[in-house]
């Protein structure tokens, strides 16, 4: 599993998060500021700042929505509100924390409210997309792997296919804050004390959703193997 | 293994083998876990699963990695991120300050309300407001001199037919001239305001005065009452003269010599003053016309001068015989055939303190 863009981030000096991020910000003069320097700088109005800030870490930020949400319009949704909830706010942030955690605690609270709406009115969801090859049918989704990659063995394409729509089934069953804390686990990497921190609760309390998650899946994937 | 090792159960292990399996455990539970394992087949069987279970889950492609592979719905969101920025970012439109936008709003929307109000309103206006404004005014002014001219002149015929129904003085502050409100009943009737300084109000005055066979004598007695300001005047003083000569009634003939105090020394009056004391028959008016006499005379007199030596009065001085020592000359004479033939009293003892009051004069 690769890590999170973040991560590498937040392991950068730089501040330089990877290649394409790299080109994106080397027509500005703020790549190099630190994120404390980009968040005081952002805080002052500066609207290059924040979207440098922005540019730095909405990969991830998209990445988790598109995981949560499984839908790109809901994805969409939430990368907007979360940064613009972060941009009315910023002169609220106070270092306490981590930019990234206060940032991963709306974004996450964002996809906790639309999960919670979506648990509330079901009908009002539109189909999963998902990979958006489901409703095409069999052959064409392996006509459609053969020719993007076609070292790959149909039959354990196949495998993969089924083991994922029941691994999304299964992930339909957890309650939003099981999903997220699921997914940030184990999808993003995150330690659970972070996980906590984001989520604006205790890592006892994360551990516990953690726990009741695994459980409610290998009850719905018991024989996945 | 330690006693504490040995009681560790299964049960007591398998909650932790979730967070074994994904690193997420204490050094102290990571210690006991392992140890348990080593002597149960069971746990170890329930973390293969476990584990097995997070590699299936993991190695699952992600949703993220599937729909957004080309990046592109990363592009689409930071575009749209930037135009709500933009949005957020943009001053807000200046709306000029405009009052009654509201009315003006609801007036665009409604025009037949709207003509209905602008006619409610116009009406409103004309009905209550302007007269309101007009009580108002009206209420606010102090007694102020008010000079309200006919329209036109008041023409010979209007005069010769006029009748007066009314003399009303009005307050006045700080002028000589007292206001005078005349109804007057000519062609048409009409209310004439003003003082004697005013023209018109003049001529009608005057006119009263000289034709007061026409009037009442009330009348005749309130016009030269508000004409004493303008007694200087030649038509004025011909018309109180005449008056005071002629007028049948005593009380109009005193108060034409009281409108004249301040003529006094004209010729004409001092000549019509000493025939009221010669042949006026009403006593009032002789005594009034001999107090005109001598405050006319007083006047005339320089002050600090000594009283006579005795009641006889010298005759004029050392001096050129003058017109103005001869009118006073006749005056004395009057005075001295009045003090002694009068057949009043108080007409013969008022003549001769005057003779008394104007001798210094003679003495001079």
């Amino acid at each position: 599993m690769p890590l999170p863009r973040w991560a590498l981030a937040l392991a950068d000096d730089n501040g330089c998060s990877g290649s394409t991020n790299a080109a994106l910000t080397a027509v500005t003069s703020l790549p190099n500021l630190d994120e404390r320097a980009l968040v005081a700088e952002a805080q002052a109005g500066s609207r290059a700042a924040f979207e440098e800030l922005v540019r730095r870490y909405d990969r991830d930020v998209l990445r988790l929505a598109l995981n949560l949400m499984k839908r790109p319009e809901d994805a969409r949704d939430v990368y907007q509100e979360a940064f613009l909830k972060v941009y009315r706010n910023l002169h609220r942030f106070r270092f306490e924390c981590s930019f990234y955690t206060w940032l991963y605690r709306i974004v996450t609270n964002v996809c906790l409210d639309h999960l919670r709406r979506r648990q509330a009115r079901p009908e009002d969801q539109a189909p999963e997309t998902n990979s958006g090859h489901h409703d095409e049918g069999i052959t064409d989704f392996f006509e459609r792997q053969r020719e993007h990659r076609p070292t790959l063995d149909p039959e354990r394409s196949l495998m993969g296919q089924e083991i994922k729509a029941r691994i999304a089934r299964a992930m339909e069953r957890l309650s939003p804050r099981e999903r997220v804390v699921f997914e940030m686990k184990h999808y993003q990497g995150l330690k659970l004390r972070a996980i906590g921190d984001m989520l604006g609760t205790t890592e006892e309390t994360v551990k516990n959703s953690l726990f009741r998650a695994t459980r409610k899946l290998r009850n719905e994937l018991g024989g996945l193997r | 293994m330690s006693s504490i090792e040995k009681n560790v159960k299964c049960k007591d292990v398998a909650p932790l083998l979730v967070f074994y399996a994904c690193d997420e455990i204490s050094e102290s539970e990571r210690e006991l876990v392992e140890t348990h394992l080593a002597n149960c087949k069971a746990c170890s069987e329930q973390l293969a699963e476990e584990k097995e279970l997070q590699a299936a889950l993991t190695s699952v492609p992600q949703t993220a990695d599937e729909v957004d592979a080309s990046g592109i719905l990363l592009s689409q969101c930071r575009s749209e991120l930037e135009e709500a920025l933009d949005d957020l970012s943009a001053p807000p439109l200046q709306e000029h300050w405009r009052p009654f936008g509201w009315l003006r709003r609801w007036m665009a929307l409604r025009p037949a309300w709207t003509g209905a109000l602008l006619v409610f309103l116009g009406v409103l206006a004309g009905t209550q407001v302007v007269p309101w404004l007009q009580n108002s005014s009206g209420r606010n002014a102090t007694g102020q001199a008010m000079n309200v001219r006919a329209r036109q002149p008041l023409t010979p015929d209007q005069i010769s037919g006029m009748q007066i129904s009314g003399v009303t003085f009005l307050p006045t502050q700080g002028s000589d001239s007292p206001n005078v409100q005349l109804q007057l009943n000519a062609e048409q009737p009409m209310v004439l305001t003003g003082n004697a300084e005013d023209s018109d109000m003049r001529y009608v005055l005057t006119y009263v005065v000289k034709n007061g066979d026409r009037f009442d004598a009330g009348t005749r007695l309130d016009c030269m009452d508000a004409l004493k300001s303008a007694a200087r005047d030649e038509q004025v003083r011909a018309a109180l003269v005449n008056a005071a000569r002629n007028d049948q009634n005593p009380a109009v003939r005193m108060k034409a010599l009281e409108s004249l105090r301040d003529a006094a020394a004209e010729d004409d009056v001092r000549e019509m003053l000493l025939d009221a004391l010669e042949h006026d028959n009403n006593p009032g008016v002789r005594v009034e016309a001999v107090n005109l006499l001598v405050g006319s005379l007083d006047h005339e007199a320089p002050e600090g001068g000594a009283p006579p030596a005795s009641g006889v009065v010298a005759p004029p001085g050392l001096g050129e015989s003058t017109d103005e020592d001869a009118s006073i000359e006749r005056v004395v004479r009057v005075l001295q055939q009045l003090q002694r033939r009068d057949p009043n009293r108080y007409v013969r003892l008022r003549s001769a303190a005057a003779l008394r009051q104007i001798g210094p004069r003679e003495v001079q």
